[in-house]
């Protein structure tokens, strides 16, 4: 039973770290039609971004955590307005263009700081003993403000006017359009959004679990395979399939050993696509 | 005064003429129908107005400023809405959010009539319903209310009564009348003649893409190049 509880425990807080990637790559897509091939690269970012301000400007982990966000969100803006734009509604292009990008920040990361593993450790140790139940409280932490970010995306999704014309952006571009939205506007603010959320998951993840100029690929197979779960462009269902993939890993880890999580996802997302092509909560249907 | 004018107006798709050296005005509080057969460049012209499509030549100017090929969301805070002839609402959210939506983008508040064109057509009693689950009447007169909610001061109509069954069509009056009352000017882009002679004090007529007549319906039906173009292959509908 305590293992049964731990491994839930663990699955949840993987689930909301997959959440926050999900949420970007799905907002992506579902807002701008574009299947982000860069968004690894984002997340790699925001752990490189956080490790310079702690280790070369000794800011506070916090602070760093923050700068992280605001400097990929940044760059997301400066793509998606000067290069995405022009061609976001070719699909080859903007599959080479993200994946340029993500070579050009991985490549570039290689470069400047070399191929090993960043030290880089999160400030808060230990572990929380609830009987025989051991959880470290980095991880408590970092759910914490997962599930925060969460709230607060959907806070501005679902109560705000910005978020009320990404959302009828996804809905139906054209409509949209002859409502008087503007998606030279609010295009950038959703890619931007997004590649802060991966930006954040990565100043978070990465001092717990490593910090080289390779992992951002596990990261994008991960959001891909979950969105596809959850169904393209649904926030819903890759919000709930991001749980359901941390969930069924951490069970797999525990119960079967690690190798066995991805296969037993791989297989749940394979028969999922044969009985439901659409994905736990995707739709049939996309207007643009 | 926020006049709709259109001068020497024209679209190609490359060789192809989809019209040309359109020129009419619609005043401010005006109604102008537009009939012409299939392909006679109707919906284009509506494509082009809104800025849906980019103008070949010529110029759009509304209320004074030159809207020609302006970005639709551009045309459409300027004042000018539109519909569609499919369906033109958000499918996957309830009617209440589409209407809201519309009033929201819009900027200029719900105008005077909405409530009242939501009551007529049947809308009020199903504010929670998602609109894809709609019947296609329905979903039809949606699109048109949500043209109306963002308090436009012009409305193009493309073919509101398309797929509507003949007890629908009525609904297509209520709208013009209750969008008129609201001092909205409105052109109308439809193959229905009955509901064209009924509503329109005048009509334009286009065929393969050039202005063939403009002016009281009446008298532009009764002209022989009228009849040859268009009422004699469509006066049946």
């Amino acid at each position: 039973m305590d293992q049964f509880v731990q491994a839930a425990l663990i699955g949840i807080s993987l689930g909301a770290q997959y959440a926050l990637l999900a949420l970007g790559f799905t907002l992506i897509f579902g807002i701008l039609g574009v299947v982000n091939f860069s968004h690894g690269g984002f997340y790699m970012l925001g752990g490189y971004v956080a490790y310079s301000c702690v280790a070369f400007l000794g800011l506070p982990y916090p602070l760093a955590v923050l700068v992280a966000v605001a400097a990929t969100a940044a760059l997301g803006w400066v793509f998606e307005l000067f290069l995405l734009e022009r061609l976001v509604d070719d699909h080859l292009a903007t599959l080479m263009l993200t994946l340029g990008l993500y070579l050009v920040i991985s490549t570039g990361l290689l470069t400047v700081f070399g191929p090993l593993s960043m030290e880089f450790a999160f400030p808060v140790t230990g572990a929380l003993h609830m009987g025989p139940i051991y959880v470290p409280r980095e991880n408590l932490i970092v759910l914490a403000v997962c599930l925060t970010a969460i709230a607060a995306l959907w806070l501005v999704l679902y109560r705000t006017d910005l978020g009320r014309g990404l959302r009828a952006l996804a809905d139906d571009r054209a409509v949209a359009m002859a409502q008087g939205l503007r998606p030279k506007l609010l295009f950038p603010l959703a890619f931007a959004i997004a590649t802060g959320l991966a930006g954040l998951t990565g100043a978070l993840v990465t001092p717990i679990l490593s910090l080289s100029p390779g992992v951002g690929d596990p990261v994008l197979a991960t959001s891909f395979l979950t969105v596809i779960l959850g169904g393209l462009g649904s926030l819903e269902g890759a919000a709930l399939a991001a749980f359901v993939v941390g969930i069924v890993e951490a069970f797999s880890s525990v119960y079967f050993g690690g190798s066995i999580g991805a296969l037993v996802l791989f297989v749940l997302v394979l028969l999922l696509l044969v009985f439901r092509p659409t994905g736990l909560m995707g739709r049939t249907v996309r207007g643009a | 005064m926020t006049e709709l004018r259109v001068e020497s107006l024209a679209k190609r798709f490359g060789g192809l003429r989809v019209f040309q050296n359109i020129g009419f005005t619609l005043p401010e509080g005006g109604l102008l129908g537009v009939i012409g057969p299939n392909g006679a460049g109707k919906t284009t012209l509506i494509n082009v107005i809104s800025g849906r499509q980019m103008a070949s030549a010529g110029k759009v100017v509304l209320g004074g400023r030159d809207i020609t090929n302006q970005p639709a969301h551009a045309v459409s805070r300027l004042g000018l809405a539109r519909s569609f002839q499919q369906t033109n609402t958000f499918k996957s959210v309830s009617v209440n959010e589409n209407i809201a939506r519309a009033v929201r983008f819009g900027g200029r508040g719900a105008p005077v009539g909405l409530t009242r064109m939501m009551d007529t057509f049947g809308l009020t009693p199903r504010l929670h319903e998602i609109s894809d689950k709609l019947p296609y009447g329905l979903q039809k007169m949606l699109g048109l209310v949500m043209a109306f909610a963002s308090a436009p001061k012009i409305v193009l109509l493309d073919e509101p009564a398309a797929g509507l069954e003949r007890a629908e069509r009525q609904n297509v009056d209520t709208f013009v009348q209750i969008v008129r009352d609201a001092g909205t000017s409105v052109l109308i882009v439809e193959h229905d003649m009955d509901l064209i002679r009924r509503l329109c004090p005048r009509i334009l007529v286009l065929d393969a893409g050039v202005l063939l007549a403009d002016g009281p319906p009446a008298e532009v039906l009764a002209r022989p190049d009228v009849i040859a173009a268009y009422l004699g292959e469509a006066g049946e509908a």
